[in-house]
């Protein structure tokens, strides 16, 4: 009682020194002063809640800096930022994606980290090849927030019933041939997989088990006309044999755990990201596991150390060090590290890492244990994806539906792909 | 009203009750009236004209938000019909919308207003019921509504499936997309009805009493009587519904999941501008394919008008 008293007095002091300071705001840039910062990021409403957490640590800190928080969906997000943007007032701090990291520092919209007020942002703990996927030439438009993998997740129960351990190393064909006894072990109704011929993450893996990547250095397209023809011609043979979903179900697909078919339970396993592996398992209900992908050279498995996330701070903003500041807490602030968890991936700060992964219980300690196993396998990271990457995921999967509902056959889907993305990447 | 003789100025804004005096008194009540008009002024103006007027500009220009618009002329117009491929697929998609949900929510919202028109229906419920749906317009939750009814395993799919059709969903399949788009525009069919059944109203009962006495039928009066009769009403509602039917954008953007249906089935033109525009980064384009759709909404409409002399019948004209 005397503890809840006490808590609603320091809430109540708490409010009217965040009145006073709203009132003295008006004023300016003097020293000292307070300043407001926008921070908006893509995400759930799990994420949010953990994220406004650190958020509030980070202002109990730093008195004098209040942060405005929006988070919205992926998709959503990125047009709402695109109208901030255009606009003249992107959020002080924002999350960004691998995919539009071209696009928003090729463009100036983002801060240079290795210069002035970037120079806060410590990166001494990090891993340095991670740490270099957000620079593009030379210049350090964002840092990452967290890594993650690729990865298969699967419900193991119909797998091991089947007679097959995803786990375990197996070719494409071998993997095909579990999921297809998956399938038919309920008739069909729930599929082995998702169909991953829309999937851009997939296709990039596969490639790089060929040694090729999904763009070059330099920003072209990294694999030709084959290379697509035999990646869609393989996912047609998980669909044409049952082994993968059907496509109506593959025209539902969404990054959304959710809205995935194995969130809504009408596949045993979908190729996904490891950090939403937890989104996964919520939707489901069952008790999922994350495994690396099939290959069909053991020694080569695609994945590589992935920012799953970006910080990037606004070039366009006023209060840069304050913004800078928070970027630099959220990657290595140790409780800001424990309150956000394994949520967006691991945390890039490696001592940080290092001691949650002594503590992590459940999903989380699925994806320590799954990352530090295939850590020893990871390949380098490849180069910032080029302007018009976004595009590109979203050219693959209308295309790749063309051919599933079989309106289009794989050649002239592939060749309609090769035409469209030449005019996305210019 | 012929019988009043009134001076041919006072046909401008409030006519003034005693005689005009002079020039100058007028010309105060203009001042009046603008300043009166100021707030709605300065929000077209604001709003409307001087965005347009930068869209216009845009669209000859390459613009990608973020930096400064590069000058290219006629490109944009000339990519657009003759490379981009989805950019017809979208004019394609708009025309199938615009060509059958315009005539079907007439006609449904006619023989609602026809229905409601009757003894029997005439009452407030009722028309209520009918109108409620047009309420939620344009609205997201309406088509989150009908993502969920049409999609696999929604209401719809099993309805079918238990009288033995096996349809597929509705939402996810190509074939199907559009078409629950334009069933959900039919469905909103309330504001035409209440224009139809006000319309309906006005037609003088002797017409149909004369034709009763002389033995028409009940399609015959249908025909001869409330067809011409109700042909100024149709007018106004198709060019209304025509325009709009030509700017869908909500139903599309959220039956289609956002992107526009699988394989671009529901890329209806708005959509694919708002993509353009805010997903492509190619403002320049989006503004260019804005101007594109007035134009042709601004031919749609005029030609409407020209037809009208031909169908629309106005009672005080022979």
């Amino acid at each position: 009682m005397g503890a809840g008293r006490l808590r609603r007095g320091t809430a109540i002091a708490a409010l009217a020194v965040s009145l006073a300071a709203c009132g003295s705001q008006p004023g300016g840039a003097g020293g000292g002063g307070d300043v407001t910062i926008s921070f908006a990021w893509w995400g759930s409403d799990g994420r949010a809640t953990i994220t406004k957490q650190a958020v509030e640590l980070f202002q109990q800190k730093n008195p004098n800096i209040k942060v405005q928080t929006t988070f919205s969906a992926y998709a959503a997000y990125w047009e709402k930022v695109a109208t901030q943007t255009a606009g003249g007032n992107p959020p002080d701090v924002m999350t960004v994606d691998t995919r539009y990291l071209s696009e928003y520092g090729e463009r100036k919209v983002l801060l240079d980290l290795n210069e002035g007020a970037g120079k806060q942002v410590s990166l001494a703990d990090v891993n340095p090849e991670l740490a270099n996927t957000g620079v593009i030439g030379g210049k350090r438009f964002a840092v990452p927030w967290a890594q993650n993998a690729s990865s298969l997740v699967y419900d193991p129960a119909p797998y091991q019933a089947a007679g097959a351990d995803p786990s375990q190393p197996m070719t494409w064909e071998q993997f095909r041939a579990a999921a297809e006894k998956v399938s038919a072990a309920n008739g069909f109704q729930v599929r082995g997989v998702t169909d991953f011929g829309m999937i851009d993450s997939a296709l990039e893996i596969w490639l790089r088990q060929r040694g090729k990547g999904m763009f070059t250095p330099d920003g072209k397209l990294g694999f030709g006309a084959a290379e697509l023809k035999e990646y869609w011609e393989l996912a047609s043979r998980f669909r044409t044999t049952k082994a993968a979903t059907e496509a109506e179900v593959t025209a539902s697909y969404n990054t959304s755990p959710e809205q995935a078919p194995l969130g809504k339970k009408l596949t045993a396993a979908e190729f996904a990201y490891d950090s939403v592996y937890p989104g996964f398992q919520k939707a489901n209900g069952k008790d999922l596991r994350v495994a690396p992908y099939p290959s069909d050279d053991p020694a080569n498995t695609g994945q590589y150390r992935r920012p799953s996330m970006f910080l990037a701070v606004s070039a366009r903003g006023k209060q840069q060090e304050a913004s800078a500041k928070l970027v630099n807490f959220l990657i290595n602030d140790p409780e800001a590290g424990k309150i956000l968890g394994a949520d967006r991936g691991l945390p890039p700060n490696l001592k940080i890492r290092a001691q949650l992964a002594g503590e992590a219980k459940g999903t989380d300690k699925v994806i320590y244990d799954y990352e530090a196993a295939i850590e020893p396998k990871l390949g380098p990271a490849p180069a910032v994806p080029p302007k018009g990457a976004g595009a590109i995921q979203k050219l693959l999967q209308r295309t790749y539906e063309e051919i599933a509902f079989g309106r289009l056959s794989v050649d002239d889907a592939v060749s309609r792909f090769m035409s469209e993305a030449q005019k996305d990447l210019q | 009203m012929t019988v009043l003789k009134t001076p041919p100025s006072s046909a401008t804004a409030a006519p003034a009750p005693r005689k005009p005096r002079g020039a100058g008194r007028r010309r105060e009540h203009q001042r009046e009236a603008y300043v009166f008009l100021t707030p709605w002024l300065l929000g077209a103006i604001g709003l409307t004209v001087g965005p347009m007027i930068v869209s216009l500009y845009l669209s000859f220009t390459e613009y990608d938000l973020f930096t400064e618009p590069r000058w290219v002329g006629f490109e944009n117009f000339v990519r657009m019909f003759t490379e981009d491929d989805r950019y017809l697929q979208s004019v394609k998609v708009t025309l199938l919308y615009v060509l059958v949900a315009v005539p079907m929510k007439m006609i449904v919202s006619l023989l609602v207003a026809m229905v409601l028109n009757t003894r029997a229906g005439s009452n407030g419920f009722y028309r209520s019921a009918f109108y409620a749906p047009s309420l939620l317009g344009a609205s997201v939750a309406a088509a989150l509504v009908w993502r969920a009814m049409f999609t696999e395993g929604g209401t719809v799919n099993e309805l079918l499936d238990g009288i033995g059709l096996n349809t597929p969903s509705w939402v996810d399949d190509p074939s199907y997309t559009i078409w629950s788009v334009i069933l959900l525009a039919v469905w909103q069919f309330g504001a035409p009805m209440v224009i139809f059944l006000a319309g309906l109203k006005q037609i003088p009962r002797e017409l149909y009493e004369a034709a009763e006495v002389d033995g028409a039928s009940p399609v015959r009066k249908f025909w001869h009587i409330t067809l011409p009769m109700l042909s100024p009403v149709i007018f106004f509602n198709l060019v209304l519904e025509a325009i709009h039917a030509f700017q869908v954008f909500t139903p599309a953007f959220v039956i289609g999941g956002g992107r526009g249906g699988p394989a671009d089935s529901a890329l209806v033109y708005t959509l694919y501008l708002y993509q353009a525009g805010f997903e492509d980064f190619e403002m320049g384009y989006a503004s260019a394919m804005a101007w594109v759709l007035l134009v042709v909404i601004a031919i749609v409409t005029a030609v409407i008008f020209r037809s009208a002399r031909l169908w629309v019948f106005y009672g005080d004209k022979s």
